[in-house]
């Protein structure tokens, strides 16, 4: 097997590639989306909410700043292995990025504007749903790129608790010594954030309402 | 009508940031609030759309309590200017000015219409900024925006908090006439906080000084002016600002009111003797030498007498009868406009009655430049 290059040792597993791959896309796709379900709504709690604000930001970050490796082993006693376990640890990666941008987005909206609206009689809601979510809305999604990038390398770990993906590839070629498989796992999974990177951020700009948009174009130009 | 009545205001409950303020605002007339920060002005204003609320006291709004309504029902009901404007930048101007109407479930047709209207109110060709975003445009624009959008369910109130404080001179000067014109057309009850005092001076129709909370004075820009309630007040206007204002002075604030008059009976020698011991040029002749104000008759100055030969003849014979007056009231600008058309150099005030109460002589006018401009040196 040594003998054929990275590209023919690709193209012999094609198909095993491919579903690792798909899988890999579930597996974040899956945690991301929880997290955002999640994340988002906190984000908005806590920017209304000083009181729980430091405690909530605080559990997110840790969370964050436990080496992955040792969460995913932490996570084996209490939830077993395999691809709910995975799918909880990477959610838990992608909640921090997501409260917080949430939180900043929310929280930088010029309080003149929330003031005036509420002035002219807008209520919370309204203010919510009209104001200050489309306004933070890059922001937001700022936060859901950061995650779901991150979640994708991240990803790779989980391959050790058995959640298969891009990462099964990669610890099956560190245990056989053959680089052409580290690297077929490797490379698809970089290709693969580099992707929905770009694919997310023209979603931002899609998202990002276009008085803000050439407000910003004004500032470059100046 | 908005009545606030024993408003007092805490933000601790130790300090009273309003204490107990009464204020009486008339329908359709500009109220503004003016006094240093820290005063009570904003809040006062913003306990009126009940963005503070006030720890005690009532706010009646035509004869009812304003609680009785929703905050939100209110808020829909009175306009809100804010010194940073705070529109939104991800809407276009129309959709700025047609939040509330949206809100509220007007038809498309209907919000359109009415943001043309009030765009071309305020001076913003509708088909030009309809469409365009408020990063696009000037400070004087987005506020002139602002105020359109407070307008856009036609509320009878505005609330303004140092709308133009922000703006750059001229645009402030322009967009407070275009304030006074919109008002003329409109007849809104306005209140309008401000620590500007030439702009409370130009705007209001009432100004209400505060300070610590409290309402020192509650007048017209002239009372104000002319009769500060006391010290901070008088020093807040600016000692010098009435002398600068000639728009608000009036004939009986520079006449001379020493005023030295002679019966028509007199003979040209008394009437001499009087002109030398009073140093005067001139004396108004009436009908009897009374402390009471009497209309005046003639004039007649030291040449008139020189050049009369008869010793006998009485003042009422000889005296100049073509003269021109003004009432006490007529405006500084009037006083100047006549003294300069009938190149006169005394000219008589009258009252109501038609009596001479004081005389306006060259020496007057240049007393006020004086007094000017000696203020400011002294301010400097």
């Amino acid at each position: 097997m040594n003998d054929l290059n990275f590209f023919q040792f690709v193209a012999s597993r094609y198909e095993e590639l491919l579903g690792l791959t798909l899988q890999h896309i579930q597996i974040t796709g899956l945690a991301v989306l929880l997290a955002i379900l999640l994340g988002v709504p906190v984000g908005i709690w806590i920017s209304k909410n000083k009181k729980i604000r430091s405690p909530i930001l605080g559990i997110a970050n840790i969370f964050q700043t436990i080496p992955s490796l040792a969460l995913f082993g932490l996570i084996i006693p209490l939830l077993g292995t395999g691809y709910v376990p995975s799918v909880f640890v990477l959610f838990l990666y992608a909640l921090l990025p997501i409260i917080k941008n949430t939180f900043i987005g929310i929280n930088s909206v010029d309080e003149a504007i929330i003031d005036a609206g509420r002035g002219m009689g807008m209520t919370s809601k309204q203010i919510l749903t009209k104001v200050e979510i489309p306004l933070a809305l890059p922001v937001i999604m700022g936060g859901i790129r950061i995650s779901t990038v991150i979640n994708i390398g991240t990803a790779t770990i989980a391959a050790l608790i058995g959640a298969g993906g891009l990462g099964e590839m990669i610890f099956k070629g560190i245990s056989m010594a053959s680089n052409n498989m580290v690297l077929a796992g490797a490379v698809p999974t970089a290709l693969l954030a580099i992707s929905v990177d770009k694919l997310l951020g023209m979603f931002e700009t899609k998202l990002t309402p276009e008085g803000i948009t050439s407000q910003k174009d004004d500032v470059q130009n100046k | 009508m908005i009545e606030l009545v024993n408003i007092t205001k805490s933000y601790d409950g130790k300090i009273n940031v309003i204490e107990d303020l009464n204020l009486h605002i008339d329908k359709g007339e500009i109220v503004v609030l003016i006094g240093e920060s820290g005063c009570g002005k904003t809040t006062t204003l913003r306990m009126l759309n009940r963005l503070n609320e006030p720890t005690s006291g009532t706010v009646m709004i035509d004869g009812e309590d304003y609680t009785k309504m929703s905050k939100i029902e209110l808020r829909r009901q009175l306009g809100y200017v804010i010194q940073k404007v705070g529109l939104m930048p991800h809407l276009t101007v129309g959709k700025n000015i047609e939040i509330i109407p949206e809100l509220k479930g007007w038809d498309k047709k209907k919000r359109k219409d009415r943001a043309f209207e009030l765009l071309e109110l305020v001076d913003l060709p509708p088909e030009d900024y309809y469409d365009r975003y408020p990063h696009e445009l000037s400070g004087g624009q987005q506020q002139r925006i602002g105020v359109a959008r407070a307008l856009a369910v036609n509320p009878d109130i505005i609330l303004m908090d140092e709308p133009f404080s922000a703006l750059d001179p001229i645009t402030r000067e322009q967009l407070q006439k275009e304030l006074l014109k919109l008002q003329d057309e409109l007849e809104k009850t306005i209140v309008f906080v401000t620590h500007d005092m030439d702009e409370a001076l130009k705007i209001g129709d009432r100004i209400a000084v505060m300070k610590d909370g409290k309402i020192l004075q509650y007048d017209t820009p002239e009372e104000i002016l002319k009769n500060p309630a006391n010290d901070f007040v008088e020093y807040f206007v600016g000692k010098d600002r009435l002398w600068k204002s000639p728009e608000m002075l009036k004939a009986e604030d520079i006449m001379h009111k020493s005023l030295v008059t002679v019966g028509q009976k007199r003979s040209p020698a008394q009437v001499i003797e009087v002109m030398k011991r009073k140093d005067m040029e001139i004396l108004f002749i009436v009908e009897k030498e009374t402390s009471k104000p009497q209309p005046p008759i003639g004039y007649i100055t030291r040449d008139n007498l020189r050049e009369q030969g008869d010793h006998n003849v009485k003042m009422s014979k000889i005296c100049n009868k073509d003269f021109v007056t003004v009432q006490h009231d007529s405006k500084m600008t009037d006083v100047l406009r006549i003294m300069e058309d009938n190149n006169a150099r005394y000219l008589p005030v009258l009252d109501d009655d038609g009596n001479l109460i004081g005389m306006i002589t060259t020496a007057s006018i240049l007393n006020l430049i004086t007094k000017a401009v000696v203020d400011e040196e002294e301010s400097q």
